[in-house]
């Protein structure tokens, strides 16, 4: 297997250490994020996810313990601008990430910046600006746009810099359903050409789209391992307060009322086969038994 | 609610311009039209820059309209030059899409007492305001009023900001995306919350959305904007029943939705549109144990 491209080792972090009695936001994190990763956190509002993501591009450096991207500590100073180089953030309120006063321009602003030669600059911004479907507004003043619009503008100007790791803290939460499928799709896109994903969400059915998944609850850790084998778990999840996907869910409900209905589906797909799968076999058995009768056996 | 009271909120092919006259024009809105009527759940819904925040700041005038259309609510002219905002804006209260930042007092109490304040109501009268909203929206009066805003959690301060509108016990809330970014217990809370105020307070409600499953379970009916116009409305279950002209409005259905509506495609008798978990299990069971 291969090197990780993020390792978090014993992490644990206050935003007041030297207080009498510190808080602590995160606790002994251990964590591997490989290169090719599509990594997913939840966890409810004050779980840690969003102090945890930080730690990924040295925003935030551990109280205790390290966190190591691509072989930098975050804690040392030399490596904090490699480091950004290699994982970008996407926030979960664009206003604050936007800087320039015309669309391109702010997507252009972090490539120009690193010295990106001209040609190669527009290459890159026309790219980014495409993949987030945001090509025909890209002469437009960024405050006139609506959030959702904005949220791309914000994930083209991170795409832009073609970082290694791109880290999604809840991007998708001010978009239509249609522009959260634009940037899962996007998201898809890249992680499919080789960028490590981390992404924070709300939205449970997102997180199926991750290869692997992580809850979080009081600075910890709680559980871990493929959307399948996180979400079966529905009444932990559910003594967590969160929500598992809606298809899940009715899943879970069914199995509750006949146990051989597998709890652990996932997809639309997934349960509309699964219910046609069980008619159709019911169909059968009823045939069966007509002709029995009517062959009086 | 389907006993239908009077109109309160009512829109007539409502326009407006952006930076009008600048090259910066933006046309947001070019022919809106919706009646609200008191005491029912309206869903607002479209894709984002479709105009959904641009039209719920007419009803308490934050934009006048200037241009063709009409808004009246409760019947009052919003065009009107000598209209009294102020009482408009105790009627209708806004609470916007991140509503801890609506917060700028000190203390929990006297930020919720504001508007009550402004209103020159006596200060015991105010108390019991703010008693009340804080109830509402379920934050204890004794806990909470001496708490520092800043000290709040996110979840809090949200509930603070809705609890300041509430205080000006306005006849119709307004909700712009005011659940984006709070986790599903939080979400769930608050819904089930202003579904109370609706139901036991007369209070009516219009919801904006992007978030289907949301407005699935709470809107009584729906309006679907794109493109700055009104381009369907009718029941939730009416307009959930069209997955295909949603999606080319940048909208979708629930998940359950989804499966019950591709269950029928493949001939599969589903007995209605289910828009929530529990109606899904429900049908699906008949269909399964029939």
């Amino acid at each position: 297997m291969s090197e990780p491209i993020i390792r978090v080792e014993n992490v644990s972090f206050s935003y007041n250490p030297l207080a009498e009695k510190p808080v602590f936001a995160l606790q002994d994190i251990n964590l591997e994020v490989f290169p090719g990763d599509y990594l997913v956190i939840v966890g409810h509002n004050g779980s840690g996810k969003s102090t945890l993501a930080k730690h990924f591009n040295a925003l935030l450096r551990p109280t205790k313990g390290d966190v190591w991207v691509n072989g930098m500590n975050t804690k040392d100073p030399k490596c904090v601008l490699p480091i950004r180089a290699t994982v970008g953030m996407v926030f979960q309120i664009p206003d604050n990430q936007i800087v320039a006063t015309v669309v391109e321009e702010d997507v252009a602003f972090g490539p120009a910046n690193l010295g990106v030669p001209e040609q190669e600059l527009r290459a890159r911004v026309d790219w980014a600006l495409k993949i987030v479907d945001m090509d025909a507004h890209r002469q437009r003043a960024p405050h006139l746009l609506s959030s959702g619009q904005k949220q791309r503008v914000a994930i083209a100007g991170a795409m832009a810099l073609k970082p290694k790791v791109l880290v999604l803290d809840e991007s998708t939460s001010m978009l239509d359903p249609a522009g959260r499928e634009e940037v899962l799709s996007a998201v898809r896109t890249l992680n499919k050409e080789g960028t490590t994903i981390v992404a924070i969400t709300h939205f449970m059915h997102e997180a199926v789209e991750g290869n692997r998944v992580i809850v979080m609850e009081a600075g910890r850790i709680v559980a871990y391992g493929s959307p399948r084998e996180v979400f079966s778990n529905v009444e932990t999840l559910r003594a967590l307060h969160l929500d598992v996907p809606q298809v899940t869910e009715l899943a879970y409900e069914l199995h509750k009322r006949d146990p051989s209905f597998p709890a652990d589906l996932l997809t639309i797909d997934e349960v509309v086969q699964e219910i046609e799968g069980r008619l159709e076999q019911k169909e059968k058995v009823g045939e069966h038994s007509w002709a029995r009768y009517h062959t009086g056996q | 609610m389907n006993t239908r009271g009077r109109v309160i909120i009512q829109v007539n092919d409502l326009h407006h311009t952006y930076l009008s006259g600048t090259p910066l024009e933006v046309k947001a809105l070019k022919g809106v039209t919706m009646e609200i009527y008191e005491g029912e759940v309206v869903g607002i819904i479209g894709r984002t820059g479709a105009g959904k925040s641009t039209i719920v700041q007419h009803f308490n005038g934050l934009i006048r309209n200037r241009e063709r259309g009409r808004v009246i609510v409760d019947g009052h002219d919003m065009a009107d030059p000598s209209l009294d905002v102020r009482a408009i804006r105790q009627k209708v209260g806004l609470v916007f899409q991140h509503p801890e930042q609506q917060l700028f007092e000190r203390l929990v109490g006297d930020d919720i007492a504001f508007g009550p304040k402004k209103m020159g109501l006596p200060p015991e009268v105010r108390r019991e305001r703010v008693r009340w909203a804080m109830e509402m929206v379920g934050l204890d009066f004794e806990k909470f009023k001496d708490r520092f805003t800043f000290s709040l959690s996110g979840g809090e301060m949200r509930k603070v900001a809705i609890a300041g509108v509430l205080a000006l016990q306005p006849k119709v809330l307004i909700l712009d995306e005011s659940t984006t970014g709070i986790d599903p217990r939080g979400r769930k809370e608050l819904l089930s919350r202003m579904l109370h105020l609706n139901r036991e307070h007369g209070v009516t409600l219009v919801f904006v959305s992007s978030n289907m499953d949301e407005v699935a379970s709470i809107a009584d009916r729906i309006y679907v904007i794109d493109d700055g116009r009104t381009v369907m409305h009718g029941t939730a279950r009416e307009i959930f029943a069209q997955p295909e002209t949603l999606r080319r409005y940048g909208l979708g259905v629930p998940h359950v939705t989804t499966v019950a509506y591709r269950l029928a495609q493949d001939g599969i008798p589903m007995p209605r549109v289910p828009l929530t978990v529990a109606e899904a299990e429900e049908d699906v069971w008949k269909i399964l144990s029939s």
